[in-house]
């Protein structure tokens, strides 16, 4: 059986990491794949599938692992989700959700259309889509950037 | 390259060229793609390791996102808000050797946990958090719920919370 396992998962730390599964749901349409609880009740471990892709969902389990609510909307990791189409439509769900528009959909120098949202506890999503090929010497023009390993 | 949608973890260092030869030495990750500014700094990159992607870049303030800041663990007493589970084949064992001559601060040594995966912690030279996982055994979610005493469900609507 294939392992639909990303080899580099991000884990996301919460105050109310139940909180967050539901608003993953609702604003971006992840689903939870696994759900771990112990006898209270409390969760121990999540995960929520997007597609193929997986993230996993957790508390705030050790006084090293803190949600930006915690410590004044800081975020030492991000996560980058890249989609194939409708990228202004997963906006406008993730807008109706309550997700926090930091930076509209606009279409980028290296051809991604990207915005740029931040959730309840403040952990900050980039979403993306290609809309355009460029090549490497087009983006080094249009930016000032020197970029290596562009194919 | 995997169909549908990809998630790709991004992790802000203080010092990110450091960071990409220092994972590189520990962990073998390779950088792919290196974004250099006109004044020398790395302004964006991505390292690949087993198919996998994840990005290294520079901490990040400015009026594009409001109050919200990009930093490295450094910044705030070593706490982390995210970190990123690395799944390994095989020879976890010793990987987690290299790390540590590389310098890896081992947080928790190489272990087998219930859920039937041999894994370990390690914090890198700024404190992010890698863990480390390589599949041992493949435990049924009855078995898992009898070793652990937790309760495991698939769904929201399964465990209660439709």
């Amino acid at each position: 059986m294939a392992d639909w396992r990303a080899p580099l998962m991000s884990a996301v730390c919460y105050v109310d990491p139940k909180a967050a599964l539901k608003w993953l749901e609702q604003a971006f349409g992840f689903e939870v794949s696994m759900l771990i609880e112990d006898g209270e009740g409390v969760l121990a471990h999540s995960e929520m599938r997007f597609g193929n892709a997986v993230v996993m969902v957790g508390s705030e389990w050790s006084a090293d692992h803190k949600s930006p609510k915690s410590i004044g909307g800081k975020n030492t990791q991000t996560v980058h989700i890249q989609i194939e189409t409708d990228l202004d439509a997963h906006c406008e769900r993730a807008r109706a959700a309550g997700a926090e528009i930091m930076v509209e959909p606009a279409t980028q120098f290296y051809g991604d259309r990207t915005y740029r949202c931040r959730d309840p506890e403040g952990h900050i999503w980039t979403v993306a889509q290609t809309v355009e090929t460029v090549t490497r010497e087009e983006a080094e023009a249009a930016s000032g950037l020197k970029i290596t390993g562009w194919v | 390259m995997a169909d549908g949608p990809i998630f790709h973890p991004t992790a802000f260092y203080r010092d990110p060229l450091a960071a990409l030869k220092w994972l590189e030495a520990a962990f073998g990750f390779e950088t792919t793609t290196l974004v250099t500014e006109p004044s020398g700094r790395v302004g964006y990159s991505e390292m690949s390791f087993n198919g996998g992607v994840v990005s290294i870049n520079p901490e990040f303030s400015g009026e594009i996102i409001g109050d919200a800041r990009m930093v490295s663990p450094l910044e705030i007493e070593g706490r982390g808000t995210q970190f990123i589970r690395v799944h390994l084949a095989e020879g976890i064992d010793a990987h987690c050797e290299r790390a540590r001559a590389a310098g890896a601060r081992i947080t928790q040594e190489p272990h087998d946990e219930f859920y039937g995966e041999r894994t370990y912690r390690a914090m890198d030279p700024e404190g992010h958090v890698w863990n480390f996982a390589q599949p041992v055994a493949a435990p049924s979610l009855e078995d898992m719920e009898k070793a652990s005493g937790l309760k495991l469900a698939t769904s929201l609507r399964e465990a209660g919370h439709g």
